[in-house]
């Protein structure tokens, strides 16, 4: 047991300070050359790190004052380029990765439909073969980045006729492809917007830019939300990004509010709560550089995490009172930092509603973690088992 | 880094909650009688003795084994999750006051002697209205040198029937003094307090011209000192319960049917549990992160337990509630066990202070902090 963090003179701190000092300002093509994008993949894309050396490049390109290329390209660093990486064919790996990597091609995630995001394995976008391509057809929402991106990840039904979970299929193409519109959603906090509906009208994709076999589709998916979760355990406002309990509390100390003995138990609670979860975090990162998978326990620190992130950028506009409900009025100090994208007592409070919708919505959360964590009977799903295109409205009415 | 448990640490638990879920037995506490007349204690004590548990953290100087407290949390959970009548509390915290305000000869025997399993030691610091921080110690001592005298009343003593030999708390002149009395001494007068917790014994103390014996070496950080290690025993025995009142609880939802399915099927069950999964889950990585931030003397040890300690207590409590309502009425009569876990949780959450104490303590050396750094 040891909490300690590499230390400064650890040789390989060191090494990977040394090459931002000699390479200051590197593009992300530099950095993703390096290998410092990725580091935990193998080579060439990576360096095989263990995570402890992950951690240390993670801490010595903030350091270096560059915002990191999961910040700038999540779904190619993070989620979905690994699974091109385990799934792909080399041909595709060398036309998707090194542009993905470099952040000079922005990704985006297709899976959520209008018809269900919490129910995603229901999805009706369907993509049917015809010679050596796919022919897809539907639409999807909640697209983040989809208005910048271009290249797409989506996931499709390609077997009507399969169980829901058994019929789909994971497909990468490039947003250019005729027959993609792109419409930007302008969400409840009025801010630029983040998310996207994308349509899909007859969009030729080739057979070659299936990931892994027709009918893997869900499987992958599991394996993303996983590794989307765990970086979601962090005690930021939204998602573990953005302000913390840290700066609630500078901001309550240099405003004096943290006298009045109601915000101050509560602004004590959070901190405590953000504390342990970092610590949660910190001991996941623990478990894979013993090389014990984390699990299902990464999905424990996000369903705190998203509340917390609630209850504290409540509490920083409660203590605003009415001049928090102008729009851009200074509020409660922030000090001052890089924040990313919620940067913002008042951007984290209007957006919390989404943080217990994004990444799967806190009631499913709380269903994974009874069921696969503790151990108590499945949900019913009376649809789950009927092939896709035979579930009807009487079958549904029958069994609710 | 290593934020894991060794297999050193996982074969203490193991061996621990071998040991308890044979010794313990809780029966005898769920029998009607026991809500008129304290439960008689068995053979725990002593037995935890043989297993050398009373010098785990003792220095080895003093005949200990010198272990960690992060090896102590090890058993300490166990001892939670089995609710073990036992005075162990008792006995630990008067032994950090004797190694926190011993003399080098005064550590040599006392504690050697609670090492072997010879004496059984309790720490009264709380006056008759549970101050525990000291506003008002309850209790004056008067003389010097070798020659003290105690007068006054102690209360919430956890064990005191338990002990050879009691460490008091007393008003020294204004300042804060350790002092170590006979338990059977002239003068000594124990009130057992119809303590909630039945799986605890917990007396008032009467101190008239009680011949006493000064453990100088205190100063105005030792309460603190002693309180904090105290704070992260209290939070790793609710870390254990929890996770044994979690375990109960999921086995009957699993179990009971109603409407045709088991009533953990039902999502107002399931959903109540898994929040209360994650906030055990954030106690016991809180409570390891104190035990380690107190062994290797961090800046930081003293917030760490102030958090391990308001959170494990709360998430003991709220774990426990949960557990009687996911019983149904069942889980409110004396004979299931339900009760006496949901009160050793709101007996920890107020035995040393209220967790909203343990926030203004945070919050008081985040002030600090701030302070400090403008």
């Amino acid at each position: 047991m040891d909490f300690n963090l590499p230390a400064e003179d650890d040789p390989r701190r060191v090494e990977v300070r040394r090459w931002f000092e000699e390479n200051p300002n590197p593009s992300y093509k530099q950095i993703a050359e390096k290998g410092y994008a990725v580091p935990h993949w193998p080579a060439p894309w990576g360096l095989s790190a263990d995570p402890e050396t992950q951690l240390i490049i993670e801490e010595e390109i903030e350091r270096a004052g560059i915002i990191h290329p999961t910040t700038i390209n999540p779904i190619a660093v993070n989620q979905c380029g690994q699974s091109l990486l385990t799934y792909g064919t080399d041909e595709l790996r060398q036309r998707f990765l090194p542009p993905g990597l470099a952040c000079e091609e922005k990704w985006t995630m297709l899976f959520s439909e209008p018809s269900g995001g919490s129910d995603l394995g229901a999805l009706r976008t369907q993509a049917r073969r015809d010679g050596d391509d796919y022919i897809i057809n539907g639409s999807k929402i909640w697209n983040s980045l989809a208005h910048k991106a271009q290249v797409g990840v989506i996931l499709v039904r390609t077997d009507p006729a399969a169980p829901k979970h058994h019929g789909l299929s994971m497909f990468i193409f490039e947003m250019s492809t005729p027959g993609v519109e792109v419409r930007p959603i302008l969400d409840m906090t009025g801010h630029e917007p983040e998310y996207n509906e994308v349509f899909l009208t007859d969009v030729r994709v080739p057979a070659s830019q299936l990931l892994g076999a027709e009918g893997q589709g869900w499987r992958i998916v599991l394996e993303q939300l996983q590794t989307e979760r765990m970086s979601m355990a962090n005690p930021g406002a939204v998602w573990g990004f953005g302000p913390t309990a840290h700066e609630l509390v500078s901001g309550l100390i240099a405003t004096g509010k943290i006298k009045d003995p109601l915000y101050r138990d509560e602004a004590a609670s959070l901190y405590a709560e953000g504390e342990l979860l970092r610590l949660l975090s910190a001991r996941n990162l623990s478990k894979r550089i013993n090389g014990t998978p984390p699990g299902l326990e990464a999905n424990l620190g996000k369903m705190v995490a998203s509340p917390h992130g609630q209850r504290l950028s409540a509490l920083a506009k409660r203590t605003e009172g009415v001049a928090g409900m102008v729009r851009g009025n200074p509020e409660l100090p922030l000090p001052e930092m890089d924040y990313g994208m919620f940067d913002s007592w008042d951007y984290s409070y209007w957006f919390a509603p989404a943080a217990t919708l994004g990444v799967g919505t806190q009631e499913v959360l709380k269903n994974t973690i009874s069921e696969r964590v503790l151990g108590l009977p499945r949900d019913i799903d009376p649809t789950a088992k009927t092939p896709f295109n035979e579930i009807s409205r009487p079958q549904l009415k029958a069994a609710s | 880094m290593d934020f894991t448990l060794g297999e050193e640490h996982l074969a203490l638990q193991d061996s621990a909650r071998n040991f308890l879920s044979k010794e313990v037995k809780l029966e005898p506490y769920l029998r009607p009688e026991t809500n008129e007349k304290p439960v008689e204690r068995d053979g725990l004590w002593p037995a935890i003795q043989a297993m050398g548990w009373p010098g785990l953290v003792v220095p080895e100087a003093y005949g200990g084994l010198g272990m960690t407290l992060l090896d102590l949390t090890m058993i300490v959970t166990e001892l939670g999750r089995s609710l073990a009548p036992s005075a162990f509390f008792g006995n630990i915290a008067g032994t950090w006051a004797v190694e926190r305000c011993g003399t080098e000869e005064q550590k040599q025997a006392l504690l050697s002697q609670v090492a072997a399993g010879e004496l059984t030691l309790a720490l009264a610091v709380a006056d008759p209205n549970g101050d525990v921080n000291g506003l008002s110690a309850g209790a004056r001592a008067t003389g010097s040198g070798d020659q003290w005298k105690l007068n006054g009343k102690k209360s919430f003593v956890v064990e005191a029937g338990s002990a050879d030999k009691i460490v008091v708390v007393a008003d020294v002149d204004g300042q804060q003094g350790f002092f170590v009395v006979d338990a059977k001494a002239p003068g000594v007068k124990l009130e057992r307090l119809d303590w909630r917790d039945i799986t605890r014994e917990v007396n008032a103390v009467t101190l008239t011209d009680v011949a006493a014996e000064r453990l100088p070496q205190s100063d105005a950080d030792s309460w603190a000192w002693i309180r904090d290690r105290l704070y992260l025993v209290l939070a790793a025995e609710s870390v254990g319960g929890a996770e044994q009142s979690m375990t109960d609880t999921v086995a009957y939802a699993n179990e009971r049917i109603a409407f045709g399915r088991p009533i953990g099927a039902y999502q107002s069950i399931k959903h109540n549990l898994a929040e209360l999964a994650g906030g055990i889950e954030l106690a016991g990585a809180g409570v390891q992160y104190a035990a380690w931030a107190l062994d290797e003397n961090r800046p930081d040890a003293r917030k760490a337990a102030a958090i391990a300690q308001s959170y494990a207590s709360e998430q003991y409590c709220a774990m426990t509630f949960r557990s009687i309502q996911v019983f149904g009425a069942i889980g409110f009569t004396w004979e299931m066990r339900n009760h006496l876990y949901y009160k050793r949780a709101r007996t920890n959450a107020e035995l040393l202070g209220s967790p909203r104490d343990q926030r203004e303590q945070l919050i008081c050396l985040l002030e600090a902090e701030h302070q400090a750094a403008a």
